[in-house]
């Protein structure tokens, strides 16, 4: 389907008129929870324009089937909680540690794990203040971080249905989000705390104890491994005693799936941060990033959805085509945007997103197979974003910076977010051999003119 | 003498002195400190953080070593800054926010040995008892104080505490020079929120103008005085460091309010003062529930160190007292 139609960035007016192509046996054979009766997602983006997401009005998007199915998969996660509440599944609400705690629940029949935290990016997909003006009357200051929108969904009880548990990590984690789920536990709901400890890498002068390193090749004290390995074993009990089930075989075989979907996110990463002309936009590309969290409440139809992006930009390497400009400039976007129109933007001005660094390095890392599943979700953790230094989080970055790949950086701040307000001067730093622009992400419908232009400058200062 | 800079109410001060360093708490919180901060990180830090970065960074020479903690985020990053910034070794010790001991003791357990290393002294019972003995003596000298200020009326003024306990935190207390008596029946009002600075006094003693201040839950006055190590041992420390009425950043905070409100009705006070400095999510979260769990009058106070909107304080401050006045 929509083979013969060149690849392009299209808005929801043609993406309506494309969609007419569709039969009706190719809509419904897309469908989640493998469900016939109500699981068919497949629909033109401007359906959820229409239910509120308001901005998509503005945004373009790739005009592939594998597109379709990915943005038309995305929007419709809340629908598809609700459904599995209905439908007698658990929901589970995993909270801060973006990415490990998901794995354990998944091996729990009949468990579905959702991150309230993505709720960030819904005032902005809905060009709406309702959830932020309610986080502040709830009590959250304007200068915090936009995930706040999460407090006031898990007040509305209108974005997801309330969770049968809760996990929320904290420690060497944003303030911000902490308070935030302290506020949530403060509404009645009932949290189960884990601990995230910070990775103290080593310096030469600190006195030898037993070190050992991530995948990344991160170093840390090996105890802070088994830090991790009791709280996991306790979100286990938790789930144990929510399900009644205790059957570690199915954390092995969660792993294998979770390994599965990240070992193909990082296939497309690579294929379309190295192809010659872009294949997939950088905005379809921060969705399918984010789904290495959870495969979005569907991990079964996640990991088929992304196959057939994978199959989509093989085909458009092979025969040389792409979404940009084939003379685009590559680009880092550090920390991931909360409002999507701004990667839209930047590929509008002539700007192409070749490597990334969205804070959830922990969940793009392989879960060791090979050795005891509690030891290895921790090891995979201690690759996480924000747990370590700055210098630890941009790594990826700083390498494509020196090999010549990236030719400027974007950092989108957000103002009041602890780690933005430390981090970006340094990152900054590292960073300047090459040029770095550094903007603040404004509130929904708040980006101006003036912040166009300062990216047109910057991308015209590229070229 | 070399100082050790250190930044959290869990790091036990007795091991630091320990090393023969001077510890030195880095409370540092000064407008213009402050702006020179924010050639380093972004305007929206912390002012405590980008007062302490600089007044680190403009006195490298006087630090021997850094002993950071996971307190609060910024905090935390605030050595990864130094680390980056300065030649000064930093340390930075895993301070749970949940309720997990046994990581506290395993990261004293690691400070001890850092320090040992560093200072090239071997931390025997005899040079551990003895530090205890000197802070446990001079904590004791400051509870003395802290209840003159609790009494009714209330003897000492917070400002006046404050350079006292400014002293303890620089390490530089002198038994001789306790604050003189201050005899007030103004209204009295309990303190809680983010640390108060050294340079934060004329604030202190701007609210006192009008109010009493007999009790405090800040970090730069009176949190050290929870602290009472009754094994003398690094066991001890340990117990009574990790014991001590939990900071707002831990999960959950359900201690912390049972401990304040405790303190409140103890110290009969009549109103509360949120102090609150920029961007400090910790308590700028829970100034509602603040204000809802102890059920009293109160006045937030929300600054960057700067002294421009001091006259519109006033003002609130006077209000505030007339209020609280009213309903006694």
């Amino acid at each position: 389907m929509f083979e013969n139609i060149a690849p392009q960035k299209i808005d929801l007016r043609q993406w309506s008129t494309q969609f007419r192509l569709l039969e009706d046996t190719d809509i419904k054979q897309f469908k989640y929870y493998g469900n016939d009766e109500w699981g068919v997602y497949l629909s033109p983006p401007a359906t959820f324009m229409v239910y509120g997401a308001r901005e998509l009005k503005k945004l373009k998007f790739d005009n592939s089937l594998s597109a379709l199915r990915l943005w038309g998969f995305a929007f419709n996660e809340s629908e598809r909680l609700f459904r599995a509440r209905q439908s007698g599944k658990h929901i589970v609400a995993a909270m801060g540690d973006l990415g490990t705690v998901p794995v354990i629940t998944m091996s729990f029949p009949e468990c579905v794990p959702f991150y309230p935290d993505c709720t960030w990016w819904t005032p902005f997909f809905n060009e709406s203040t309702v959830l932020l003006d309610k986080a502040s009357e709830l009590g959250t200051p304007e200068g915090s971080c936009f995930v706040r929108s999460t407090l006031a969904a898990f007040h509305k009880m209108a974005y997801f249905p309330k969770p049968d548990i809760l996990f929320a990590s904290t420690g060497a984690s944003c303030d911000d989000y902490s308070c935030i789920m302290q506020m949530v536990e403060d509404m009645g709901y009932e949290l189960n705390w884990l601990e995230i400890p910070y990775r103290r890498h080593r310096k030469d002068y600190h006195v030898e104890e037993r070190y050992t390193k991530t995948a990344h090749g991160f170093e840390y004290p090996e105890r802070f491994e088994t830090y991790l390995v009791d709280e996991y074993k306790r979100v286990w009990h938790k789930m144990k005693q929510l399900t009644g089930t205790d059957d570690t075989e199915r954390l092995k075989q969660s792993i294998n799936k979770n390994n599965r979907l990240r070992r193909l996110t990082h296939e497309i990463r690579e294929l379309t941060h190295n192809a010659n002309i872009a294949p997939y936009p950088g905005l379809e590309m921060m969705v399918i990033e984010f789904g290495n969290l959870y495969g979005y409440a569907d991990i079964d139809e996640w990991l088929n959805i992304l196959s057939m992006v994978k199959e989509t930009i093989l085909g458009r390497i092979e025969k040389g085509l792409g979404v940009l400009r084939p003379d685009a400039i590559p680009l880092a976007w550090v920390t991931p945007t909360a409002d999507p129109l701004l990667l839209n933007i930047v590929e509008d001005l002539g700007g192409r997103v070749v490597a990334t660094e969205y804070v959830i390095n922990q969940a793009l890392v392989e879960i060791d197979e090979e050795i005891d599943p509690f030891v290895a979700l921790a090891r995979s953790f201690m690759d996480a974003s924000m747990i370590g230094s700055t210098e630890e989080r941009i790594r990826n970055i700083t390498t494509g910076v020196d090999s010549g790949k990236v030719a400027g950086v974007i950092i989108s701040n957000m103002l009041g977010c602890s780690h933005c307000a430390m981090e970006t001067r340094l990152i900054e730093e590292k960073l300047k051999r090459v040029p770095v622009l550094a903007i603040d992400v404004p509130g929904p419908l708040g980006i101006t003119e003036q912040l166009r232009t300062r990216i047109a400058a910057f991308l015209e200062m590229l070229r | 003498m070399q100082m050790i800079g250190y930044a959290c109410a869990y790091v036990p001060v007795e091991l630091l002195s320990a090393t023969g360093l001077r510890p030195y708490r880095l409370l540092h919180g000064d407008i213009n400190l402050s702006k020179r901060g924010e050639k380093i990180v972004r305007v929206d830090a912390c002012p405590m953080v980008k007062s302490n970065l600089t007044y680190v960074l403009e006195n490298e020479e006087k630090f021997a070593m850094l002993i950071g903690s996971t307190g609060c985020d910024m905090s935390r990053r605030m050595f990864d800054v130094l680390s980056e910034r300065t030649s000064i070794p930093v340390y930075v010790v895993n301070n749970p926010r949940t309720d997990k001991p046994y990581i506290y003791s395993d990261e004293i357990d690691w400070l001890v040995k850092q320090l040992e290393s560093f200072s090239q002294i071997k931390y025997t019972d005899g040079i551990v008892k003895n530090e205890i003995d000197k802070w446990e003596g001079i904590r004791a000298e400051l509870r003395k104080i802290d209840e003159e200020r609790a009494a009714c009326p209330s003897l000492v003024s917070t400002a006046d505490f404050h350079n006292v306990m400014t002293s303890y935190h620089q390490s530089s207390f002198d038994e001789s020079a306790t604050p003189r008596h201050d005899i007030s029946e103004k209204p009295r009002v309990y303190l809680v929120g983010s640390a108060i600075a050294y340079e934060a006094n004329h604030i202190l003693r701007l609210i006192e103008k009008k109010l009493r201040i007999v009790g405090d839950f800040n970090c730069g006055i009176s949190r050290p005085l929870q602290i009472r190590i009754t094994e003398k041992s690094i066991a001890g420390i340990k117990h009574a460091y990790y014991q001590q009425p939990p900071c707002m950043h831990k999960r959950p905070h359900r201690k912390y309010y049972d401990f304040v409100g405790e303190q409140i009705i103890r110290l009969h006070c009549a109103g509360v003062i949120a102090w609150t400095l920029d961007y400090c999510d910790v308590y700028e979260f829970e100034l509602r529930k603040i204000e809802k769990e102890f059920n009293l009058p109160t006045l937030r106070i929300r600054s960057d160190f700067s002294y421009q909107s001091n006259s519109q304080l006033w003002t609130r401050i006077e209000a505030f007292a007339e209020m609280l006045c009213s309903k006694t």
